[in-house]
Order: C-alpha cells, then structure tokens, then sequence
C-alpha cells in the first residue's frame, strides 16, 4: 500500500524503511512517584482507538531519527499536527 | 424457492433492559450469548453487533483449528475448543464441517526443531497428540513438499498435530446464530454501542444509536475494535495492538494438500479447502491500523515463499485476498477479565490470530463467569492484571510480535 511518512530530516519516505515505535504517552514518568499502576500504564497500555493518534517513528532504513507524527489508523495517512483532528 | 426458506435466526426489535449485553456479533459474543441460555438459563440476552455477524475476525480468518500452542495455561483451553466442535455440531444441528485433517508445521533449522521438542512435549504432557517429524516422515504426509537443498529454508523437520483441522467459520457464526435465536437471545445488527454507563461502581446501562438499554452485565467481546471500546467507553486502556493481517486464495485445483502445512521461518501457512481453493497467509503491516487494506506487496511475497516449499504450486493463480484485524497482546495471550474496571464489566480480547480456534471454548467459560460472578480457574492466567505483574506468558516465543513491544 502506498504508505509515506514524513520524517523530519528526509522528508516523505516508503513507509516500510521505517520501524513503529508506539503511541505517544507522553513523558515517562517520574520515579520518585512511580507506582506499578503508572509503570505498567506507561510500558504496556495503549489506547488502540481507530482514528487520529500521535505517534512515534524510527527511521531504520534511514537517518536513524526517532520523532512523532499523527496518522489516521483507519486510513494510513498522516494528518498535519495542526489539524483540527489531531486533538484527543 | 430460497425466499420460502426458513430463516435461521429471527431479528427482535430491541428492548429497553437485559440481563446481559454482549458487545460485537462474532463468535466469540455469540458463543458467550450461546452457553449464557443453554448452560446457565440466562436467555434475556442481547448481541450488540455494528456491522452484521461474522462481519469481522470470524469471517476473515483461515478457519484453521488446532491445540498445539505453546504454553501450559493456553494448551487446556484449545484442546477443548478442539473437542467441541463434533458436540457442536451435533447440538446446533448445523455442519460445522469439522475436517480434522492434521495440521504439519515446518522446521527449517536446529532452532525451530528446538521449539518444536518443547512444543510437542507440553501437547503430549497434556494429553494432546502431536509429534516431530523428520523431512522424510513430512514427505511422506505431504508428498507435494520439497525436502530437498534447493529452497533457502532447507526442511528440517515438522511437528505433526492429527486432531487439527479446519472448521468452516461461517457455519459457526450461524451455527450459533441459530443456537442463540431458538433459545431466546436477541442479536441486534447495525447497531452501534455509543457508551456505557456505571451506577454505584456497577455497570447499570449501555447506549446505543438505537436507545438506552438498561442491564448489569457487559462483555465486551468486539475484536479488534475491543481495545478501542475498552479504552473510549470502559475507561480500561489495555495492552494491544490492533495489525491487518492479509490471507488469499488461489483457483481451485485437484487434491494435493490433505493437511494444514504452516512455516514459521517463510512465515505462511497452505491449506486445501474442499472446492479444492488453496488458502493460504498470512502477512501483518507492521503498524497498528484498522484498514483492512490488501498490499500487492504481499501477494508477491505469499507467491515466492508458498511456492519455495510447495513447488507444485508455481503459475497457480490467485482469485482472492482479503484482510482482517488481529489485536495483539505483547505475550500473544488474550486478556480475559471480569469486573473490570467496574462490576459487572467483562472483557474477552487481545485475541491477536487465535481468536477462531478458542471461540466456542471461551464463550463456554466466558459465560459462566458472568453468570456466577465467579472466574473459572482455566480462565484465571489471562487476567489483566498480570501485565503489571510481571507475569507475560510465554506464548510469544515461537511467534513473530509486529506491535512496539518487540
């Protein structure tokens, strides 16, 4: 399927050079408060809706950058971050 | 003359409460609604479908059944769900065209074979029939394979499980529909759970796009949209994935295949149906998406590595293809759970391409534990739970994990 995803170094790319590294949850969080709740919530959990979801991306066949974008998971295409869709 | 038949299952219009609510008409749901009325008498039961039954996984998958996984606490469930089917079919008095022709999974290389003697110990420890098979023993189950040096991936052997086979996955879906119907279970098509509502730390009601529908069990039992529901509706995010997985058939051709042949390093699996059509996948995008899309990529792929062990098949054509949604747990166990995260709330997912095999099985539990509020001890080690504990089982050690876990 003609997949594109746009990294920030080299632009809009075959979506196979790259590797999917999970929603995005945010920062990991702090460990002097870590509970197992939030460790677990923050290693395993995920929201897996069918929609606009922020995600992270590693560009392996590529310049080997890691960065977010948002992709409709009912289509495979990327949506710009500013779109009225990409808020949760 | 088709117009006069009877209809195997009646629609009812919906009603405003039940004493259970069971979201997505697959088979698992359906099963559930099934042993809901027929083992526990709990027959004021609805089944919350979206689309139409068996829209989803339970019409998508290879119809492949089999009890020759890996692990000590997914082994017992399977091998049940084997049992059942001749049960089944007699009960619902609908052919479920059980054919347990015997499914021979390829080694190619000392690792696989490794995997194997693990695998094959922990069936027969359980009282399951398998068995490792030299290349010659494979050839003389499947004379159409090459066991030469040719393919990249010599064979180096096999595991021969003889109880598996294949079900055909539509039968099941009306098997139940019909089972489910004649015992009093609503099944409502084209509608659409749009929320839940708790009362007192209970579940008190669902909403619907066709009205509110009062009731203090849910089992949310939707497939691949399940981690989606769970997540939007029961404020329970869980751990899955939710991949396409591709599967395509060719034209029909004569007898050649009397088993289910699977490889884990060309990653496919072959099986002949009974039109004589080769079904055969089964390839995940590496990226969580809900499009079902088909990629000409894979039937590229599919074509050179069936044909590397099956030569025979070179200038078969493919007719079909198609794809379904897998959600995948990162221990490729499913998570079945009750009173989560409120009473009265239970989840049946996570299923990732197992889903068919267990269904039948897993309703049988699924629904006594909503019926007794108490969890059947086979149902136990798939709590959800035990990802915070640190207890992942080990199914995933023969199997290829696609979701950002690996």
């Amino acid at each position: 399927m003609a997949f594109t995803i746009t990294c920030p170094i080299c632009g809009p790319r075959s979506g196979y050079e790259f590797r999917y590294g999970g929603e995005d949850k945010g920062p990991r969080p702090d460990p002097a408060q870590m509970t197992p709740e939030a460790w677990c919530d923050y290693v395993h959990m995920t929201d897996s809706r069918p929609g606009v979801q922020k995600e992270w991306w590693y560009h392996r066949a590529g310049c080997g950058t890691w960065f977010t974008i948002y992709r409709d998971t009912t289509t495979n295409l990327e949506v710009a971050p500013d779109s009225p869709e990409t808020v949760a | 003359m088709l117009g006069l038949r009877k209809r195997i299952w009646t629609p009812r219009p919906v009603k405003s409460s039940y004493d259970a609510v069971i979201i997505g008409g697959g088979l698992h749901g359906l099963a559930t609604a099934y042993f809901l009325a027929r083992d526990h008498g709990i027959t004021n039961v609805a089944v919350i479908e979206k689309r139409f039954i068996g829209f989803g996984g339970s019409g998508r998958n290879t119809a492949i059944v089999r009890a020759n996984q890996r692990t000590q606490e997914n082994l017992p469930l399977y091998k049940e769900a084997l049992d059942l089917w001749p049960v089944l079919t007699r009960e619902l008095d609908f052919n479920l065209m059980f054919h347990n022709c015997g499914n021979l999974n390829l080694a190619h290389g000392e690792a696989a074979l490794k995997a194997m003697r693990l695998q094959v110990s922990s069936a027969r420890f359980l009282g399951i029939d398998s068995r490792l098979l030299d290349p010659k023993e494979c050839k003389d189950l499947v004379p159409a394979l090459d066991i030469s040096q040719r393919p990249r991936y010599p064979i180096t052997g096999g595991m021969y499980h003889p109880p598996g086979g294949i079900v055909r996955h539509d039968a099941v879906v009306w098997g139940l529909a019909k089972g489910c119907s004649r015992r009093g279970v609503h099944i409502h098509q084209g509608t659409e759970v749009t929320g839940i509502g708790f009362e007192r730390g209970k579940v008190a009601w669902v909403d619907t796009d066709r009205g509110k529908i009062r009731t203090p069990r849910v089992l949310n039992a939707a497939g691949g949209y399940s981690a989606g529901i769970a997540s939007r509706l029961m404020g329970l995010r869980l751990p899955i994935s939710v991949l396409t997985i591709q599967a395509m058939v060719t034209q029909p051709l004569k007898p050649l295949l009397h088993h289910v042949i699977s490889s884990g390093a060309y990653h496919c699996y072959a099986n002949q149906t009974l039109k004589g059509e080769i079904v055969t996948g089964a390839h995940m995008d590496p990226w969580p998406n809900f499009t079902t899309q088909t990629t000409a990529a894979y039937i590229k792929h599919q074509a050179e590595f069936v044909t590397e062990f099956l030569p025979c098949l070179k200038g078969a054509k493919f007719m079909r293809i198609w794809g379904g949604l897998a959600d995948m747990t990162p221990d490729m166990a499913p998570i079945i759970d009750g009173h989560v995260p409120a009473e009265g709330c239970f989840i049946d997912c996570g299923w990732g391409y197992f889903g068919f095999k267990s269904s039948t099985v897993t309703g049988r539990y699924m629904a006594r534990y909503m019926a007794t509020g108490e969890c059947p001890e086979i149902l136990e080690p798939f709590a959800l739970k035990r990802f915070q504990e640190h207890r992942l089982m080990g199914e995933t050690a023969a199997l290829v994990d696609y979701s950002a876990n690996n």
